[in-house]
């Protein structure tokens, strides 16, 4: 059983096809990478699957449950996790704090039970704060909890964001170029907490990202879409040779080239 | 422990509750009067606080809630005949209701544009107060018989101050111990990341109606007890200008921060006090404080605070963050926050 | 049919008017995403500094015109270098707390230095106050001048933003500030000025309704309000959209006093506000933005 199913999306904005019948399926601990020129609909994609977007036609199974349409946070509470290619580390609270908020599907104090300070508020409470230090600490970031969330970096922040998605046991975890902004160590370091994620927590990830490098090295499958349609969905070695898939990036410029010459 | 450790949030907190407390004691009547306007103000700003400054709605109806309270308790005195103290909660009650339709508005609309719906929405609601003589006795406004306590032996001011007071006391440690819970960051999250908060499971027409419930009930309650206090009612009292004294307070004092608002209502009573001394200019100084506030201090009194007493130990929630500066800057903090610390077993 | 057309052509002069304080909102938010909220009492800055001029000064109409005009584009200039540049970045409660504590200072320097709660300055008529006749309906001339200058003025801004530098740098700050930052754009300038040319034109809408209207210090709200309801009726990004919200509230408001009650005038701006924001949140001519995540 797939843990994501996407059935034949497509999703227009304003006259302008984004996604044109896109099909995938993602199955259980895999790690996939999406890549595709600029345009190509990959963050579209993510959207529309996460719930922010709606498709105009198509369907989308995670575990076999149909989720068209049904409100972000409500996808979020089955499983699915995703970050955003803005950092989205609230500023305005701690590190720890981020953390625990990405527990939220997971705790259930009430207006109640948060006034009146309940034996059972303070041990979730704990339970959440401990919960928290050992996502950062899993990520390597556990001397940051308590600084407030706009000190780190903006690649630091991805990898906090990782970690906020993680805390809550997500099956499924998209993820927004996840290297945006790190220097070459970073997405070593990246590349290497990736596996991490996929061999220890068994999370599949769905990635899209434009270091080919990274994509390449770390992905089980690929997939590749241009223009709102996929064209492509395999092996990094297949992709890597697919022909269509280095027109679409390189255009027809190298046959031009060799015209003119 | 050092002197200095000692005087923090939690000692200024200690320091303006017992003086309030004890100011029957030695105060005169006006006096009086004004500490227990501020003991309203502080329950004003508490709400206020939680909606624009953790929940990041900038919504500008309070004063009209606020005015919606004191009506519907003492309308309810009027022309039903009820008790002030069976009408005050289900005036509060009603402030709740009608300010928690705000949220529908608020899914739609943010910043600038829900500023101006919900202050259209407090200028439709001073009209109709102006206008709709047969219920609310128009724009000269009308008498409420006084709180009747009944058996208990106290006097009719003192009375009032001493319920203020509790409820005031009350409010401030709910309100602490909310902000301070999950539904406390759910808030926050919403504020700095709409997005991203959704993604994390935070139903935003919950918690944003939540925010407004929590507001529109504390200034209901506020206003119930406006109406005991001064036993007179009118539409100028929850006008414009009043919205913009509960504004100017959260953000003097710091939004996002539940002792900022207690101390933004404090200072801006006490200012309020002092520019009656300067009968002509005094819109012309209270517009200049305004000003040298926000040039200065435009994330509040509390930051100023936390930076230079050790002991203040509230953590902060500033949209943007502590010490922020212009977009785009990196910020790294000198070590103004190291004193904050998440510990969940502290209470 | 005659008390229609009586209504109707008060309503599009009265709007014109509206129209000409919403366009000063509209260009300093399209530049700085600033409402600010004492818009309105440059108007009434511009107002009585044209009586300081005219009425007191014995200085001829259109001189005072400019001096008043001038004027309140250096009270601009002074609140934006002094209240608000530093504010601007600190996030959008903090400007408004600015831009409020603006509109208290001049409020009371508009009531310290010409008059306090209850008195209200009459301007006399500029132009002939007899009232010219088409067909049936009465207009006073002075708001036909009101209606010719927002044509005017409408075109000066349009020409101003399409041709001139200043206007292209104006626009190029408002859609994306750093870029133009990057382009060697002074925007802390460009943002002053912005101000100012908002401040003049409230100013101007001052003086030249001075003559048809009761100047007041507390006149500065009202005049807000109804302005940005009409702002927001055009889209607060439209130049086009303030001029015809500017109408459409002005029509909305003499038909409601007209048929259904004269209490119902005031009211209308506000139920406009409303109404725009939850069905046109984008106004009738505002460009409309996809949500970028």
């Amino acid at each position: 059983m797939s843990i994501l199913a996407v059935d034949a999306v497509s999703i227009s904005f304003g006259g302008v096809r984004a996604l044109d019948a896109v099909s995938a399926t993602f199955g259980a601990g895999e790690i996939v990478g999406i890549i595709g020129p600029n345009g190509a609909g990959k963050t579209t994609l993510l959207n529309v699957i996460c719930g922010i977007n709606r498709p105009d036609t198509g369907n989308i199974r995670l575990q076999d449950r149909v989720i068209t349409g049904m409100k972000p946070n409500r996808i979020a509470g089955m499983g699915l996790a995703r970050t955003f290619q803005t950092s989205q580390l609230f500023a305005g609270m701690s590190i720890l704090e981020n953390m625990m908020t990405g527990l939220h599907l997971r705790s259930g104090t009430s207006l109640y039970g948060a006034a009146l300070q309940t034996k059972r508020m303070r041990a979730e409470e704990a339970e959440l704060a401990a919960r928290a230090r050992d996502a950062l600490d899993f990520v390597g970031f556990g001397g940051f909890a308590d600084r407030p969330g706009n000190v780190l970096s903006f690649g630091q922040r991805r990898i906090v964001e990782i970690a906020r998605t993680l805390i809550s046991d997500p099956k499924i975890v998209l993820l927004d170029e996840p290297a945006v902004g790190l220097s070459v160590n970073r997405v070593e370091e990246l590349d290497s907490l990736l596996r991490r994620i996929r061999d220890e927590k068994g999370v599949t990830l769905v990635m899209i990202e434009h270091v080919i490098r990274l994509v390449m090295g770390v992905s089980d499958r690929v997939v590749v879409l241009n223009s709102g349609q996929k064209i492509a969905d395999g092996r990094p070695e297949e992709i890597r040779n697919n022909p269509t898939v280095i027109e679409a990036y390189l255009g027809k410029q190298i046959d031009a080239a060799r015209s003119a010459s | 422990m050092t002197l200095p450790v000692l005087v923090g949030n939690r000692s200024f907190l200690a320091l303006l509750f017992g003086v309030l407390l004890a100011l029957p004691a030695f105060a005169n009547q006006y006096t009086l009067f004004v500490g227990n306007l501020m003991l309203l103000y502080i329950i004003l700003a508490l709400g206020l606080n939680i909606l624009v400054g953790f929940a990041g709605l900038l919504a500008f109806a309070n004063a009209a809630i606020y005015g919606i309270g004191a009506y519907g308790t003492a309308l309810l005195q009027v022309h039903l005949g009820w008790s002030f103290w069976a009408a005050a909660p289900v005036g509060a009650v009603l402030a709740m209701l009608i300010g928690t339709l705000l949220a529908f508005p608020a899914l739609r609309l943010s910043g600038i544009f829900l500023a101006l719906a919900t202050l259209a929405f407090a200028q439709a609601t001073q009209w109709v107060l102006w206008h709709w003589q047969s219920v609310t006795f128009g724009a000269g406004g009308f008498r409420v018989p006084p709180p009747d306590f009944g058996w208990i032996p106290v006097k009719q001011d003192y009375g009032i101050y001493f319920v203020s007071w509790a409820v005031t006391l009350g409010l401030l440690l709910f309100t602490w111990r909310i902000m301070r819970s999950r539904i406390g960051r759910a808030f926050v999250a919403m504020r700095d990341g709409e997005i991203a908060a959704q993604s994390l499971g935070i139903d935003l027409l919950t918690y944003k109606a939540m925010a407004f419930a929590l507001s529109s009930f504390y200034a209901g309650v506020a206003g119930a007890l406006y109406s005991g206090l001064l036993g007179f009612v009118s539409p100028e009292a929850f006008d414009l200008f009043q919205m913009i004294i509960q504004k100017a307070m959260i953000v003097v004092g710091g939004l996002g921060s539940v002792v900022g608002s207690v101390l933004g209502a404090a200072l801006l009573v006490y200012v309020m006090e002092v520019l009656r001394e300067f009968k002509s200019t005094q819109e012309i100084v209270f517009g200049a404080l305004l000003i040298a506030f926000m040039v200065f201090q435009p994330h509040g009194l509390v930051v100023f605070m936390k930076r230079w007493l050790p002991g203040w130990e509230e953590p902060l929630h500033l949209a943007g963050g502590v010490q922020s500066t212009a977009p785009g800057h990196d910020t790294s903090v000198a070590g103004a926050t190291s004193k904050e610390h998440a510990s969940a077993e502290r209470t | 049919m005659l008390m229609f057309s009586y209504l109707m052509a008060t309503g599009i002069t009265t709007g014109a008017f509206y129209a000409l304080v919403a366009l000063g909102i509209v260009i300093v938010y399209k530049s700085t995403e600033v409402v600010n909220l004492a818009h309105g009492d440059l108007f009434m800055v511009g107002g009585m500094l044209a009586y300081t001029c005219y009425v007191m000064g014995g200085i001829p109409y259109l001189p005072s015109l400019l001096l008043a005009v001038a004027g309140a584009f250096v009270v601009g200039i002074l609140t934006e270098r002094v209240a608000y540049r530093s504010v601007l970045k600190h996030g959008l409660a903090s400007v408004l707390v600015a831009t409020i504590g603006v509109s208290f200072v001049l409020k009371g320097i508009g009531r310290y230095i010409w008059g306090g709660k209850g008195d209200y300055l009459a301007f006399p008529p500029i132009v002939s106050p007899e009232p010219l006749q088409f067909g049936n309906i009465m207009i006073m001339s002075q708001q036909l001048v009101v209606l010719f200058a927002v044509i005017v003025v409408m075109a000066a801004l349009a020409l101003f933003f399409k041709r001139t530098r200043a206007g292209k740098w104006m626009q190029a700050t408002a859609s994306n500030p750093k870029a133009a930052m990057l382009c060697g754009l002074r925007i802390d300038r460009i943002y002053m000025y912005t101000f100012a040319v908002g401040a003049a034109l409230a100013g101007a809408a001052g003086v030249l309704m001075a003559p048809l209207t009761h100047l007041y210090p507390d006149v500065g709200f009202v005049l807000f309000i109804k302005g940005m309801a009409a702002a927001v009726l055009g889209g607060l990004t439209s130049i086009p959209g303030a001029v015809l919200g500017g109408v459409l509230l002005g029509l909305a408001e003499q038909l409601a006093a007209g048929y259904l009650h004269s209490s119902f005038q005031d009211v209308v701006a506000f139920l406009v506000i409303m109404f725009a924001l939850i069905f046109l949140p984008t106004g009738l001519l505002g460009a409309r933005g996809l949500r970028k995540v």
